[in-house]
């Protein structure tokens, strides 16, 4: 019976070790951010407080559930960083660097855990002795560093430490019904303890026998002994809803008071008194830390993200909702389908609440697509890590601008935009930003600077990725291209030269270095920015610097298109690859090597017979017989030749890979209004299909 | 889909299996019941191009693309017509769902492991490779497939080559 019980607990821990993963990666990034953030001379106590939190949260996480080897860092940590937050160990520059490398120790065994990775036991004794070093290092010497009014009995906080502390006694006693009115004493009591060191006690001098007892009714009064520098009117605005004035008595100290403050008037603590003092008490506790118990501000407000309520899902819990509200806007369109043939004025009740169910559901389909959006500064945010060891490695300074963080994307492109932008980074790091000297001789500032700018620009997701370094230089480009049978001649274009850059394996590094130089970057980001149905696009100025710019969708899930029938078929054309439609007069229609070309607006476009690339039987074979649709991908201009225009929608997009395998020249699938399945044509695929020959001999 | 599969093994000889039967031409074959999600008519598919002729195309099951392979075309067994009896099984291999035409659907048997014999070389349309062995029910033969290897497999094409 035991055994299985406890067989059981050991199942609901398990459960929890994703949450316990999750919020400690959470933690670990907030970490790294302050850490970076933080100024070495003049460190803000907050973001120490905050620091101390993050560390102090992963170790209580990890005591929990039973990753015993992850509290031996964060304890050590935790140890310095109160020593630091408490003005006993002055900060320097050399400890947000052991910080760093300690906040990645743990998230090396954290991965351990998680992932099965290997962690190097050595690497984390090694920082857990640094940190000893520093902590018993750095004690007595750094001691005269604390304020000198300070107590040096414990470890004052900076907020309290000081010459204006002094030693409050309040008295509260509150109205009889305050537990009725849903005040909760326990926030009363957090908000003095931020003020300074609280004791609590509750007294309770006229408790009603038992048998008349509500325990609804307030009969208690608390009494505290605050150690602050807050003055009265501070502490009664805290009251200033639970309180009247005459319900309050604040009384001054000495301020080096040492004796526990005498009790007043009425009699305390009696037996009864301990359990109503229990929840202050129990308050107190949570608040505890095994080497500090009173230091404040531990605990304190949290900062104003965690203000905003969320719940964590799952993220297939999300995509299944957006398949289910996907179906609904089918079955939707199918009615409305359906219900057209209806006479207007006969089924008008039908009529108008189908419309309303068509707002229903796009509002629905709005709602839902909206909670995968996440914002970018997830991926931003762990820029000014990598920007500032890179900069240290390379001895150049950088300064890191980010603009739109709050700006949203799907959260699967997010994942998968975050490596393409690495690369760009440390390419703007290593190849683009000079070094101080050459800044200056070029008469520009020491610092360089990169900005990642993230922007909506209509259904898109822009993101800018700039430098203000030396600019691409077009005839290295050319040389190296040359040297590794890139093609390329002096007569190209400079944004046809810029685009060599992202041909496989060129690198214009004149020394491969482990941050760049191995030729896998720019391909990889144009590949990876593809795969997203993303474009890449690159300028840059000599002198003033490079502007890679990638422009995404909005989301994966969802697409405008125009529905065309081709021989039966229905196919979706991307909205965002049409330039236009028209139908071609036949003289418009000419042929260069056996190859039919339009003739529109002076431009010769490449004729693609969808019909033909589909192997469908269609009675419309001629260009004058049909439509052409002339599309656009990253400047490379066709005609597809289709039977008729049908519709605009937006479709939701299915996979074909899930119980099929891939189709050339569609991007997916979808559902129609009527049930059936049309294929979403993938444009560059085509036209990468129609040179198929021409393409391979090329690569 | 794991768990399905193993169960009937491990519990032994004890338990016979179900086998769904169905007809292609003049054969009668079966496949393990568990792998059948549910049958249903013949419904207009949207044609894929450059397909094998046997990949009859995708169909919408529920929000689900499905697709939809005849194996009367793909092992030259019968007549392919396509009319309000035609019917389609839809199963559930290899984590992925896949529709296969058949010419008609007979039964479910239970067939104790005892009454599977090893399939002989070249008895029937299928290879050898794709049968799990031939059963007997009432002095009829029932050619058992493999249906997880035969729609895994390159012949069938429905796999990217990759994966």
């Amino acid at each position: 019976m035991t055994a299985s019980q406890d067989h059981n607990t050991a199942i609901d821990v398990g459960r929890f070790n994703g949450v316990f993963f999750e919020e400690c990666t959470e933690h670990l990034a907030d970490m790294e951010r302050i850490l970076v953030a933080l100024d070495p001379e003049n460190p803000d106590g907050e973001e120490l407080n905050a620091l101390f939190r993050a560390a102090h949260s992963i170790k209580g996480g990890a005591g929990i559930f039973g990753f015993t080897d992850l509290t031996v860092v964060t304890h050590e940590l935790e140890s310095l960083l109160d020593r630091v937050r408490g003005n006993e160990i002055r900060l320097a520059a050399a400890m947000i660097d052991l910080f760093l490398e300690a906040r990645d120790a743990i998230a090396m065994q954290l991965a351990g855990h998680r992932d099965g990775t290997p962690v190097d036991q050595a690497v984390i004794s090694d920082i857990c002795r640094r940190l000893r070093d520093q902590i018993e290092g750095n004690t007595a010497p750094l001691a005269e560093f604390s304020s000198p009014a300070a107590d040096p009995d414990f470890c004052s906080p900076s907020s309290a430490g000081g010459t204006g502390s002094r030693r409050l006694e309040i008295v509260f006693t509150p109205d009889n019904d305050i537990f009725q009115r849903g005040v909760r004493l326990e926030n009363l009591f957090n908000e003095l303890a931020q003020l300074g060191e609280l004791s609590v006690k509750a007294d309770l001098p006229n408790t009603p026998p038992f048998e008349t007892f509500d325990p609804e009714v307030c009969h208690a009064r608390w009494l505290f002994t605050l150690d602050t520098t807050a003055d009265e009117e501070e502490i009664r605005e805290i009251f200033e809803f639970v309180a009247e004035r005459e319900q309050l008595t604040i009384t001054t100290k000495e301020e080096h008071e040492t004796a526990p403050p005498a009790a007043p008037a009425s009699q305390t603590g009696d037996l009864s008194g301990d359990t109503a003092a229990e929840p202050a008490a129990s308050l107190l506790g949570r608040r505890a830390y095994d080497r500090d118990e009173t230091a404040t501000g531990a605990f304190g407000r949290r900062g104003p993200e965690a203000a905003e309520s969320s719940i964590r899902v799952g993220v297939t819990k999300v995509d299944q909702l957006i398949n289910q509200v996907g179906e609904l806007v089918i079955t939707q369109s199918m009615l409305a389908q359906m219900a057209a043939v209806l006479d207007p004025v006969l089924f008008e009740n039908i009529h108008r609440g189908l419309l309303q169910l068509e707002r229903n559901t796009r509002d629905l389909q709005q709602s839902v697509m909206s909670i995968r959006l996440v914002p970018i500064s997830i991926v931003l945010s762990r820029f000014p890590r990598l920007v500032r060891d890179l900069a240290a490695k390379l001895g150049k300074q950088v300064e890191l601008r980010t603009v739109g963080e709050a700006t949203e994307l799907d959260k699967g492109l997010i994942e998968k935009i975050s490596d393409p932008l690495t690369h760009l980074v440390r390419n703007c790091l290593d190849h683009g930003l000079e070094s101080p000297e050459a800044r200056m001789a070029a008469g520009k500032g020491p610092v360089g600077t990169i900005t990642l700018r993230a922007s909506q620009v209509g259904g898109r997701i822009v993101i800018d990725v700039l430098d203000d370094g030396a600019g691409l230089n077009r005839e290295k480009i050319l040389r190296k291209a040359a040297e590794r049978g890139i093609p390329a001649s002096d007569a190209m274009t400079d944004d046809e030269v810029w685009q060599l850059i992202f041909a496989p394996g060129f690198s214009t590094a004149e020394t491969v270095t482990d941050i760049s130089g191995r030729g896998v970057g720019m391909d990889v980001v144009m590949r990876n920015v593809q795969a997203l149905s993303g474009r890449v696009q690159i300028s840059s100025e000599p002198g003033a610097g490079t502007r890679v710019t990638i422009s995404l969708p909005l989301t994966l899930a969802i697409l405008d298109g125009l529905s065309v029938a081709v021989g039966g078929e229905k196919f979706i054309i991307p909205l965002n690859a049409i330039i236009e439609s028209l139908q071609p007069r036949p003289e418009e229609i000419k042929t260069i090597n056996g190859k039919n070309v339009v003739h529109v607006r002076g431009e010769y476009l490449p004729l693609l017979p969808l019909h033909a690339l589909f192997n469908l039987e269609t009675s419309v074979t001629k260009a004058e017989e049909g439509i052409v649709v002339l599309v656009d991908v990253e400047g490379e201009k066709a005609a597809l030749l289709v039977d008729s225009l049908l519709d605009e929608h937006q479709v939701v997009i299915k996979s074909l890979e899930a119980n099929y395998r891939k189709v050339e020249g569609t991007s997916g699938a979808t559902i129609l209004g009527d049930g059936r399945v049309a294929l979403i044509l993938d444009v560059h695929a085509l036209l990468q299909m129609k040179k198929g020959i021409k393409q391979a001999t090329l690569m | 889909m794991q768990t399905n599969q193993e169960t009937p093994e491990k519990s032994g000889a004890a338990i016979p299996r179900e086998y769904l039967t169905f007809t292609l031409g003049a054969e009668e074959y079966g496949i393990d019941i568990l792998k059948v999600q549910e049958i249903r008519g013949y419904d207009a598919v949207t044609r894929i191009a450059n397909a094998p002729e046997f990949l009859k195309g995708v169909i919408n099951l529920r929000g689900v693309i499905v697709p939809i392979v005849d194996m009367r075309i793909k092992f030259h067994l019968g007549t392919p017509h396509y009319d309000e009896f035609t019917v389609v099984i839809i199963m559930n291999v290899l984590n992925r769902v896949i529709g296969m035409v058949v010419d008609g659907v007979s039964d479910v048997v239970a067939l104790e492991p005892e009454q599977i014999r090893p399939a002989p070389e070249l008895g029937s349309a299928l290879d050898t490779r794709y049968l799990t062995g031939l059963g007997t029910v009432n002095d009829q033969m029932l050619i058992l497939m493999d249906i997880e290897k035969l729609m895994g497999s390159d012949e069938m094409q429905l796999m990217d080559s990759a994966a």
